[in-house]
């Protein structure tokens, strides 16, 4: 599904955001990409959705090969990952239904599609009421929900998360990761990047740290830090 | 591409044209400005091409004779014309005629004439070509004949016409050509403002799998339509303006008694007028909005 085989990147400015990197993520799978600031997190989800390209190595997503894509086929990749930002993204002009409804017509689907579809991408994330609202009428918790409607309504196989919850409370946090997991549990395939040590210890999944570029821990049920390692990642 | 999605398209175009009124005016604005200034060369051409057509149109030469030749050789070059195969009509202009037209064309100052008689001027003959592509090689011919003194005809006005049209060919070219460039610039800022206003919501649909096309169309359609309301303006402006002039000229030329020069009605040249200012406006429009978002759809 996902797959990095000996992938590096190096930024212009010559910083090495991530080095030899091996991994292969499978259909279905709950991944918690965890790490410091700078640790490589955010790039290693941006050669997923190839805004970036690896100086090295090669990536398959969803059966591409996205190392070695045309530019021109960004947008179907694309159309099979849905991505909900930190900073939630919405068009502040358009309503909640509005927003969802965007990430379908650009896809071109069928209007018969968007209106089966949209009910059911709102009524999953539990806004059905809200529709009819702007973004900036609705709570943090609230504008994420919507973004991670729009980023399921087109059913992609991969669903990729940065930070989702760096924005919320803990309570809204959890309800945002409890969404997550429940899209999960539906067959999608779900990475989340985060620094959300108690909800990543609580939910016992695959976990993959990172360290200055490099994995330094990919482990099944996993927490967000080694134990034992503690005081060596937090000195 | 599907119907809706050229809805799509056209609807955001539309709505952006109108959410940036202020700038589309100014665009709008400067396409007319140099659409009317293309207009007015354009205008200019076509009118100079016309006449020049009509004098083309009027093949006429005139053979003068030697003054001191006598009838007896006056005859032999009436033969010779004749003969001619290039020739088709010829008309004597015997020395009293031309003595009678002076006269006229004297009009007061007649008495100028007084104690001359109509021996001093020459017969001359008025001929029409069959064919005046020939013209060249006719007046050659007929300057071999004996007898002839000087033959006349239209031939060299029209070329100093044409090459005093094709200057202003250029010229017209060459301005138009930096007006239209500086509309292109006008343009894709005013784009570029739309695009800008608009990055976070072109990096959202880059994010959700937009095609680039998809995201650049409606600003396309932006451009295309600022270009279509200039060209529009310009040319209502452009017709109305040169109805006005060719009436008041034309009715000159009538009291004037003349008709050397005439100018084109609009509706004779309105149709490609037309289709090369909407050309134009439309192209421009459309360049000017590429070439302002190609910087943003790099995502």
């Amino acid at each position: 599904m996902i797959e990095f085989i000996k992938v590096k990147k190096v930024y212009p400015n010559d910083v090495v955001a991530l080095n030899n990197i091996n991994v292969k993520i499978n259909k279905g799978e709950f991944v918690f990409l965890v790490g410091q600031s700078g640790s490589g997190k955010s790039t290693f989800l941006k050669l997923i959705l190839k805004e970036e390209d690896p100086t090295e190595g090669t990536i398959f997503v969803n059966g591409y090969e996205v190392s070695a894509m045309k530019r021109r086929d960004i947008p179907y990749l694309r159309r099979s990952i849905g991505v909900v930002f930190q900073d939630f993204r919405l068009l502040p002009d358009k309503t909640v239904y509005e927003n969802v409804a965007f990430a379908m017509r650009i896809t071109e689907a069928l209007p018969k599609e968007i209106r089966r579809q949209v009910p059911m991408a709102l009524g999953l994330v539990g806004l059905s009421r809200k529709a009819n609202v702007f973004p900036n009428q609705l709570s943090g918790g609230e504008q994420q929900r919507v973004a991670v409607a729009r980023a399921i309504v087109n059913n992609p196989s991969i669903l990729i998360a940065d930070e989702p919850t760096g924005n919320l409370d803990p309570e809204t946090s959890w309800e945002i990761m409890k969404l997550l997991v429940d899209i999960n549990n539906r067959g999608t395939t779900v990475v989340v990047a985060t620094h959300e040590k108690s909800i990543v210890d609580s939910l016992k999944k695959r976990v993959i740290c990172l360290d200055r570029g490099t994995i330094i821990r990919d482990q099944q049920k996993g927490t967000y830090e080694n134990e034992g390692t503690h005081n060596k990642i937090y000195i | 591409m599907k119907v809706r999605t050229i809805k799509y398209i056209f609807n955001e175009g539309v709505k952006n044209v109108y959410k940036n009124r202020l700038m589309s005016l100014a665009s709008i604005s400067t396409i007319t400005a140099s659409l009317i200034i293309f207009g007015i060369f354009y205008l200019i051409i076509a009118n100079i091409n016309h006449n020049i057509m009509k004098l083309k149109e009027q093949p006429e030469m005139q053979v003068f004779c030697n003054p001191e030749l006598d009838d007896m050789g006056v005859k032999l070059v009436q033969n010779a014309l004749i003969r001619n195969s290039n020739i088709a009509e010829v008309t004597m202009v015997t020395k009293e005629e031309a003595f009678e037209k002076i006269k006229e064309m004297l009009d007061e100052d007649a008495d100028l004439l007084e104690g001359l008689d109509s021996s001093f001027l020459p017969v001359s003959f008025i001929i029409k070509l069959k064919d005046i592509a020939n013209s060249g090689e006719v007046v050659k011919e007929l300057k071999k004949i004996n007898g002839v003194d000087k033959v006349t005809y239209p031939q060299k006005t029209m070329e100093i016409i044409s090459k005093f049209t094709n200057w202003i060919h250029v010229i017209s070219i060459v301005l138009t050509a930096i007006l239209l460039i500086i509309s292109v610039f006008i343009i894709s800022n005013t784009i570029k403002l739309t695009v800008f206003a608009r990055r976070k919501e072109i990096s959202i649909m880059k994010y959700i799998g937009a095609t680039n096309w998809f995201i650049r169309w409606p600003f396309i359609v932006e451009g295309i339509l600022i270009g279509f309301i200039g060209a529009a303006v310009s040319f209502v402006i452009s017709g109305f303006f040169y109805n006005r002039i060719e009436n008041r000229f034309t009715q000159e030329l009538i009291q004037a008694g003349t008709d050397i020069i005439t100018l084109l009605k609009f509706n004779e040249i309105n149709l490609p007028m037309l289709v090369m200012f909407m050309f134009l406006g439309c192209t421009v429009g459309a360049f000017g909005s590429i070439i302002s978002i190609r910087r943003y759809l790099k995502v």
